[in-house]
């Protein structure tokens, strides 16, 4: 998904661009950690594509991107994300109760505006530390590459796609969004 | 009767129990890697995962790594990667294409064949100081059924259709409905779940019971907030030989259903089942689709309807590597395979609507085994005990009603059987199979 020359805009993104970005993922991550997921929804653009593919490790000869018709962690559309939302909401979801403990840390977060207007290109580094049942933790490291676009004045999240750092993906689940 | 355990004195499945020390126990775990897989046939990899030559795939059988090489005249074999000069590994790819492989310690490389080839700075060597033909690392006995390859490191194994036996007449519904074939969907998961092995081939091959209570929010999660409702026992059973299970109903959608994709129903109802029917009879067609959940025995499990593929990979007593992959068969529209794609992996991978429930009962099985007096206790296996009957059309050790530990107890038996054996003839003929020699379509 990295852009190609012809598409990068190379001006530079204002301070005040920055900051709203930011704050918009700080938003995000509160959401999720406070488990509020029907506002967390309401931050998404309604063709939301939430994809976190399939990680494999290979000889850089025979390196090879992931596409949307491979396997994938996440390959959501809006409705597909309302499923999943819906679970934790039925009073049945065993596994959520006793709550996990997430915290979302978001760093690196880079701006870049692109050829379209009302619309950016969003790199962050996405860190979860997950605390759950007695004493498990778990840390997930995540390469977002986001789409924001500016719909009625306010920022959405259009488009994102996560490269998780781990081969193997070294929990049982993965309850948490990244 | 054998110098080691008596390993009848862990599981009776006539009671109906079994001891937790086998889901915790190092010594009981390397008995194991010797009786149970250093011995079994097992699934390695698809035919799909290797279309072209010099195309491989990296995979455990037991603890042992192995490549899964595509050769020159398309046949597949299968050995250990693993350097036989000072041991490390020859491939740190999971696949790829490649015409050798080179060790990265001292340089020496083998073909796509596993065979040594050149070695870095060969002139090292005096001429007489490596017989190359007999150092190459050890190779598997590879066959494959309907498209699944599997391979086993014993030459005395009995051949893998009859490894398979009657279970072909199952494996069928799923491998064959059509006579186009299946393949695997791109890519692959792989995650650490911190419990033994066996719970995660034991919930497939048999425990329909878990999912009413345990998948719930995860089937009203993808059934517009429809849960299962009470558990329908009549016309459903459990099919098991050889230690391999299949548990199912007779409904004919309800595993299609939790997909939570109405063109994938629609395709199941209108192209799918009309298709199997005419190949497979009217009873094949109507299983296929329906509420259940399949292992073969050792560790590789798939659900018909939703389409996940996988395997159990042990990582000592209390770990498993789970590798799993979606389905499809070659004939269906690309659009229907990307439906059954995204469904499936909705529902099952770590962060699928319902694996994500099966990990954690999973760890807590295993790890409540650390306490001494726990671990004394036994497990209960009971349920439909005394409800084994006899079916003129299904094939195996039947019995009624998929809410039941049948399979469970047929696994585990032949889980005994292996560990006690200390040869194939000693393993004891629990059903005799009535499709011996014989194609199952």
């Amino acid at each position: 998904m990295s852009s190609t020359l012809e598409e990068i805009n190379f001006e530079s993104p204002s301070l005040e661009l920055i900051n709203e970005v930011q704050q918009f993922l700080y938003r995000e991550a509160r959401l999720q950690d406070t488990e509020n997921f029907r506002d967390w929804l309401t931050m998404l653009t309604e063709d939301i594509h939430y994809w976190m593919p399939y990680r494999y490790q290979r000889y850089r000869k025979n390196a090879k991107e992931p596409t949307i018709y491979d396997q994938a962690y996440y390959n959501d559309k809006m409705e597909d994300l309302k499923k999943r939302i819906l679970r934790t909401e039925t009073g049945t979801c065993w596994s959520e109760d006793p709550a996990t403990r997430a915290a979302h840390i978001v760093t690196n977060i880079e701006v870049e505006l692109s050829n379209t207007p009302d619309e950016y290109q969003v790199y962050s580094l996405i860190t979860v530390r997950r605390n759950m049942n007695e004493d498990e933790e778990h840390t997930m490291v995540g390469h977002r590459t986001d789409t924001l676009r500016r719909v009625g004045g306010e920022l959405k999240l259009a488009k994102r796609k996560i490269i998780l750092d781990q081969n193997i993906f070294m929990n049982k689940s993965l309850n948490v969004y990244l | 009767m054998t110098a080691h355990n008596d390993f009848n004195d862990y599981i009776d499945a006539k009671e109906g129990w079994v001891d937790r020390r086998i889901f915790w126990d190092q010594e009981i775990y390397e008995q194991e890697l010797k009786q149970i897989f250093a011995k079994s046939w097992q699934f390695v990899a698809h035919d799909s995962m290797l279309p072209n030559v010099n195309d491989f795939y990296t995979t455990y059988m037991g603890e042992d790594g192995v490549v899964v090489a595509r050769q020159k005249d398309l046949s597949v074999k299968v050995f250990l990667n693993s350097c036989p000069h000072r041991g490390n590994k020859f491939c740190y790819a999971d696949d790829g294409n490649t015409r050798s492989f080179t060790c990265n310690y001292h340089g020496w490389s083998f073909g796509i064949d596993g065979k040594i080839g050149a070695l870095a700075n060969e002139h090292v060597y005096d001429k007489g100081d490596i017989d190359k033909e007999k150092w190459g690392p050890r190779q598997a006995r590879v066959d494959s059924y309907k498209g699944l390859i599997f391979a086993t490191f014993d030459p005395e194994a009995p051949s893998l259709e009859e490894w398979l036996g009657d279970f072909r007449w199952y494996l069928d519904m799923m491998l064959d409905g059509d006579g186009s074939g299946t393949e695997f969907i791109g890519g692959g998961i792989k995650s650490y779940v911190n419990a033994n092995w066996k719970f995660g081939v034991e919930n497939f091959v048999g425990d329909a019971y878990h999912a009413l209570w345990n998948h719930d929010s995860g089937l009203k999660a993808m059934n517009n907030g429809e849960g299962f409702g009470q558990a329908v026992t009549e016309g459903s059973y459990h099919a098991s030989m050889n230690g391999h299970g299949w548990e199912f109903g007779t409904d004919g959608f309800a595993d299609v259903i939790i997909m939570g994709r109405p063109k994938w129903t629609e395709y199941v109802q209108n192209v799918l089942k009309p298709q199997m029917k005419e190949r497979l009879g009217e009873l094949r067609s109507t299983i296929y689709g329906s509420l259940a959940s399949v292992s073969l025995f050792p560790n590789c499990s798939f659900l018909p309807g939703i389409q996940t593929f996988r395997v159990w990979l042990p990582r000592g007593p209390r770990k498993l590597e789970l590798r799993t992959w979606t389905i499809v068969k070659k004939s269906m529209p690309d659009e229907i395979k990307q439906e059954i794609n995204i469904g499936c992996m909705q529902t099952f991978n770590p962060a699928g609507v319902l694996e994500m429930d099966d990990g954690e009962n999973w760890e807590g099985n295993t790890s409540v085994n650390k306490g001494y007096l726990t671990r004394q206790e036994k497990l209960h296996y009971g349920c439909g005990i005394n409800r084994q009957i006899e079916h003129e059309e299904l094939p195996g050790t039947i019995y009624a009603g998929q809410f039941n530990d049948a399979n469970q107890r047929q696994f585990y038996q032949r889980w005994a059987d292996l560990m006690n054996a200390d040869s194939w003839n000693d393993i004891p003929t629990r059903y005799t199979p009535r499709y011996s020699g014989k194609s199952t379509v």
